[in-house]
């Protein structure tokens, strides 16, 4: 047998050359989606599955004590758990757990159970925490130590010798994720040594890092299942108290316990984006440049640290600046990751400061950002969405609109940035079989960037088939490991993967091929769903003839990672134009657009759709989302979907997907950048239409009544 | 969600017999504990939330010919209470002969809602005050001693006719209706009543606290009547959302007007979202009324409707919003 030569590292072909990559590509999976045939945690039914419910605690701070003896005797409840008793650290701490034949019986239970609150003073917002004498919520006090970046000193004397000069306090409020598909598992352990644990995940194999040790297992004898979820948005790693609330009474009970989080649990307990206070004061010099950058950043996130991005300005460069971080703690759940952890932040106050200092130097804020942006490509960009937006011919530049009928129209801009880089963690293995079935399995999740579509697309585009040619089996933590989907890396880490998998097998089969066909094997070209001999046409297989040598063992390989197929490191420009009426203080949006960079566009249909839910979460952060804790009674007031606000179809503007061709790096991933611009375009768009400069998120009609001072 | 027996008369003097419970013996006074069901899309939620347990619901919906909306030959209408909000948005005679009255249906809730909902229940829903759907907020509207949103998070609360609560009637369709003079059917064991829609509504200083209409224990809201307009008379309803799609009013305004030679002879006008009923502005009418439409009186009218607003802490944007619809939907008259 002839010594088999090593694999060639892969490489992607020129763009020119692509069939399936970089094109237009519905979700393979759609169809499932929309139908409801696919899958998710939530839809999991299984024989003698009972239905749990976590019991959550309506206030900030109290003493708790649990009688749970009653919700034993309501009908159908089958296990009842304590999970904390004592004092509690936070608003919808869960307290107890019920499991009962159905979920009705479960609600049941819960109310059942005699809840005894002491109320102990709390602190849910930054005043509260802040105030003198204020209750501890975090281990050391309500302060953390301050990170501080760059010398005040410095960066005073650069502001002092500036032209125009800016100091404003920029406000965000606790947003949440928000996901359709609450958090919860199902787990299915009936005793023995072996479980499953459905979960709605961003992580497959984050699940074993969980679930075995609450049921007593090894890793080995547990198996994650994550078909379908329901969106995570970086809230969404492991299997939580709630899962581990359901390990515990699957465990108990010897059945199959199904936990999904209730809507306003949810809104308590699962997470939330940190809310920010910034305090910032920058100085430019009369021809644009800016100078000095101080900045005082406040974190709030709940029982955690908040997010915020590193120590420097956000983006733009400044010849001197000071940026101290710290967080304050409250009696509230405590901050997750969540798309871009801290950029929207960051970048809402940067950009509206950036803008003011445009405004108060009467220059055009295009230019003044781009005058201030080192990197080139993010001139690149902002110069795509200004003609896309109509900026040329927009009349008011420098200064808000003249109002017509007390209507101003504005337009308005912000840029982002992001890693999105991959590393090693994911293999995938591609398989080959003889009646033609091709199929690539890794046991990855979609968090929703189209996961399945885009293995598939890359092994199709390897073997010359068509997509539907190509299954892309995930979710299943038998299958090859995966990393979790954070940080919007998975799309360059799992993609060389698949690559790499492919262009193996693609070797290896062309070596079996070469041998039938007697042809070279460099010589054969997979294309069009035929193997042929590229110099001479009658030497040519269908892709059925061609599988048809293999024997009933087909033919595998084995991908991991190669980096030089990925790349890090991404830039976004988005503008938005609006369109506020003074009377009434309404703001509609009309128009959002973003250029995005992302190396090697997979599936372009997949890229704009992340461009354009991105541009929509932030419009809906921007207008309407806020998480609302009364400070006096401590109550959560709009846990809930009507409450909370979120941008329904109405609400959605016109909106243009530019991905940025010019970008000829290998994959990147751009879900997260896509979030980061977009409320801080609004809200310059609203100064720019009517001269309300509003500082404190969510835009909402209060607001901006008030900023044209029209509130007595 | 609590069991419940449910009932299901098939007529109205049945419903009546069976609601007759609450003013007689151990379910004296206690008003929740029968109930009646109609599209059930405040209801259902309320019991959800466990802000309300009844033990009976009396489901309205088995009664034949509630459900009936219909011109006479003078041109008046008569709406069933159990139509609902998709049948009137949708009804042809509704959107040319009374536009105001179809824009106010198409701006409730969502498409979904409006399918289900009925006007009966539109007209009848709970406040949808924050602390009042806080099951554990024992709030006055709930038998409690204390209005939490007097001294707590009032952005969406009163700014006109509150205390000792501050909540604001959430139906769209009542300030359309009032403004067009629409009388309200309530059936009861002795026959029928009929109350002007405008006194339908009680300020929570009228009546019990408890409660948003003069409804009794054992009376059910069985039809609208809108008369025929007067001639000339046209009106609108502009509501304001914060979320476009699917939102309560933070403030909203029904407004008719009639113009003879130039000048408006007749006007009405009624406010939505910013007191506990839907808030008739006679000053307003009267600062119209001999004007010509334009900036100036447009301008006057939204001031005289504020007339009087005592905002809390977070809620003084809804006065100049207020003015703002009012300026904008008589403007819009002007245009159409």
């Amino acid at each position: 047998m002839a010594e088999r030569k090593p694999p060639s590292a892969a490489a992607w072909p020129p763009r020119a050359a692509l069939t399936v990559l970089n094109h237009d590509l519905p979700r393979v999976d759609g169809p499932a989606k929309v139908s409801g045939r696919a899958r998710y945690t939530h839809d999991v039914r299984l024989p003698g599955m009972l239905y749990a419910r976590v019991l959550c605690c309506p206030l900030p701070c109290a003493e708790v004590t649990l009688d749970l003896a009653p919700a034993r005797k309501i009908p159908g409840v089958e296990g009842v758990i304590e999970l904390m008793t004592g004092k509690t650290g936070y608003l919808g701490q869960p307290v107890a757990a019920v499991a009962a034949r159905t979920p009705e019986q479960a609600e049941d239970g819960l109310r059942a159970i005699v809840l005894t609150l002491v109320p102990k003073p709390w602190a849910v917002d930054h005043a509260q925490a802040t105030a003198e004498g204020a209750p501890k919520a975090g281990r050391n006090g309500n302060v953390s130590k301050e990170n501080v970046a760059g010398d005040a000193k410095d960066a005073e004397a650069a502001i002092a010798g500036a032209d125009a000069v800016v100091e404003a306090t920029y406000t965000l409020p606790v947003q949440h994720h928000a996901c359709l598909e609450t958090h919860g598992v199902v787990v299915d352990y009936r005793g023995g040594d072996q479980a499953t644990v459905y979960c709605s995940t961003q992580g497959t194999f984050t699940v074993l890092d969980d679930a075995p040790g609450e049921l007593g297992l090894k890793s080995s004898q547990v198996t994650a299942i994550v078909d379908h979820m329901g969106g995570g948005f970086g809230s969404k790693f492991g299997i939580g108290i709630e899962g581990k609330a359901a390990c515990m009474l699957s465990k108990q009970l010897g059945k199959p316990v199904h936990l999904m989080l209730e809507r306003p649990d949810e809104f308590v307990t699962a997470g939330n984006r940190s809310g920010s206070r910034q305090t910032l004061r920058a100085g430019a010099s009369r021809d644009g440049k800016l100078l000095g950058f101080v900045g005082d950043v406040t974190k709030l996130g709940g029982t955690g640290g908040g997010s915020f991005p590193g120590s420097r300005p956000y983006i733009y460069s400044f010849e001197k600046s000071c940026v101290r971080v710290r967080s304050v703690y409250t009696h509230t759940d405590s901050a997750r990751a969540m798309r871009a952890p801290g950029h929207p932040q960051a970048s809402f106050a940067m950009e509206s400061l950036v803008d003011e200092l445009a405004a108060k130097l009467a220059m055009d804020p295009l230019e003044f950002r781009k005058r201030n942006l080192k990197d080139p490509v993010y001139r690149r960009h902002l110069d795509a969405v200004a003609r896309e937006i109509g900026w040329p011919d927009h009349p008011n530049k420098t200064a808000p609109a003249a109002l017509a009928d007390g209507i101003g129209v504005g337009i308005g801009f912000a840029v982002s940035t992001w890693g999105g880089g991959g590393g090693d963690g994911c293999e995938v293995d591609v398989r080959i079989d003889r009646d033609g079935s091709v199929v690539a399995s890794v046991g990855t999740q979609d968090l929703g960037t189209g996961v399945r579509t885009y293995v598939a697309a890359i092994v199709a585009e390897e073997f010359g088939l068509p997509l539907d040619a190509v299954v892309a089996r995930i979710g299943d933590s038998r299958l090859a490991s995966a990393t979790p989907s954070g940080g919007s890396t998975t799309t360059a880490s799992l993609a060389p993967s698949v690559k790499n998998g492919a262009a193996k097998l693609r070797g290896m089969f062309a070596e079996r091929l070469a041998k039938t066909m007697g042809v070279d094997e460099a010589r054969l070209r997979f294309a069009g769903g035929r193997v042929a001999d590229e110099q001479d046409s009658k030497k040519s297989l269908s892709w059925q003839q061609a599988c048809a040598v293999l024997g009933q063992e087909g033919l595998s390989a084995r991908g991991t990672h190669q980096s030089d197929l990925a790349a890090n490191g991404i830039h976004g420009a988005q503008a938005a134009k609006v369109r506020v009426d003074t009377l009434t203080g309404r703001i509609e949006v009309l128009k959002m657009v973003c250029m995005q960079d992302c190396g090697l566009p997979l599936n372009r249909m997949a890229i704009r759709s992340q461009i354009q839910g991105g541009m929509v979460q932030a419009l809906s952060y921007g207008l309407l989302e806020e998480r609302v804790i009364d400070p006096q009674s401590g109550w959560a007031l709009n846990a809930n979907l009507e409450d909370y606000k979120i941008a329904h179809p109405l609400e959605i503007p016109e909106m243009v997907a530019l991905i940025d061709d010019e970008d000829a790096r290998g994959v990147i991933g751009l879900a997260e950048a896509t979030v980061i611009p977009g409320h801080g375009a609004i809200a310059n768009a609203v100064f720019n239409a009517c001269g309300a400069r509003i500082r404190d998120l969510p835009m909402t009609p209060d607001k901006v009544l008030a900023a044209l001072g029209k509130v007595g | 969600m609590k069991a419940f027996t449910l009932k299901n008369p098939t007529s109205l003097a049945q419903a009546i017999e069976i609601l007759g419970a609450r003013t007689q013996g151990a379910v004296r006074g206690s008003h929740g504990k029968l109930q009646v069901l109609a599209g059930g899309q405040d209801l259902l939620t309320e019991m959800k939330e466990h802000l309300v347990e009844p033990e009976v619901l009396v489901n309205l919906k088995g009664i034949g010919g509630l459900d009936a909306i219909q011109f006479d030959a003078q041109g008046a209408l008569s709406i069933g209470a159990l139509a609902t909000l998709t049948s009137l948005e949708e009804h042809e005679g509704v959107r040319t002969k009374l536009p105001m009255l179809a824009e106010a249906a198409r701006s409730i809730a969502s498409p979904q809602i409006r399918s289900v909902g009925t006007v009966g229940g539109n007209l009848c829903q709970r406040p949808r005050c924050w602390y009042y759907r806080n099951e554990h907020a024992k709030c006055l509207k709930k038998g409690g001693s204390e209005c939490f949103s007097y001294s707590g998070l009032n952005k969406y609360n009163a700014i006109l006719g509150g205390g000792p609560s501050y909540i604001v009637h959430p139906s769209d369709l009542a300030p359309a209706l009032v403004a067009l003079e629409a009388r309200a059917t309530l059936r009861g064991p002795a026959g029928e009543r009929e109350v002007p829609l405008e006194r339908f509504f009680t300020l929570p200083t009228e009546g019990s606290v408890l409660r948003e209409n003069v409804l009794a224990e054992d009376e059910i809201l069985v039809r609208v009547t809108v008369p025929a307009p007067a001639t000339g008379m046209r009106g609108t309803y502009l509501k304001f959302k914060e979320r476009g799609s699917f939102d309560f009013a933070l403030a909203s305004v029904a407004v008719g007007v009639a113009i003879e030679g130039g000048k408006i002879s007749k006007a009405r006008l009624v406010l939505g979202g910013v007191a506990p009923i839907p808030w008739r502005a006679p000053e307003a009418e009267a600062a119209l009324v001999g004007q010509a439409m334009g900036d100036a009186a447009w301008k006057a009218a939204g001031e005289a409707a504020v007339r009087g607003a005592e905002p809390l802490a977070h809620n003084a944007y809804k006065v100049p919003l207020a003015k703002g619809l009012v300026f904008r939907a008589l403007q819009s008259l002007s245009r159409a």
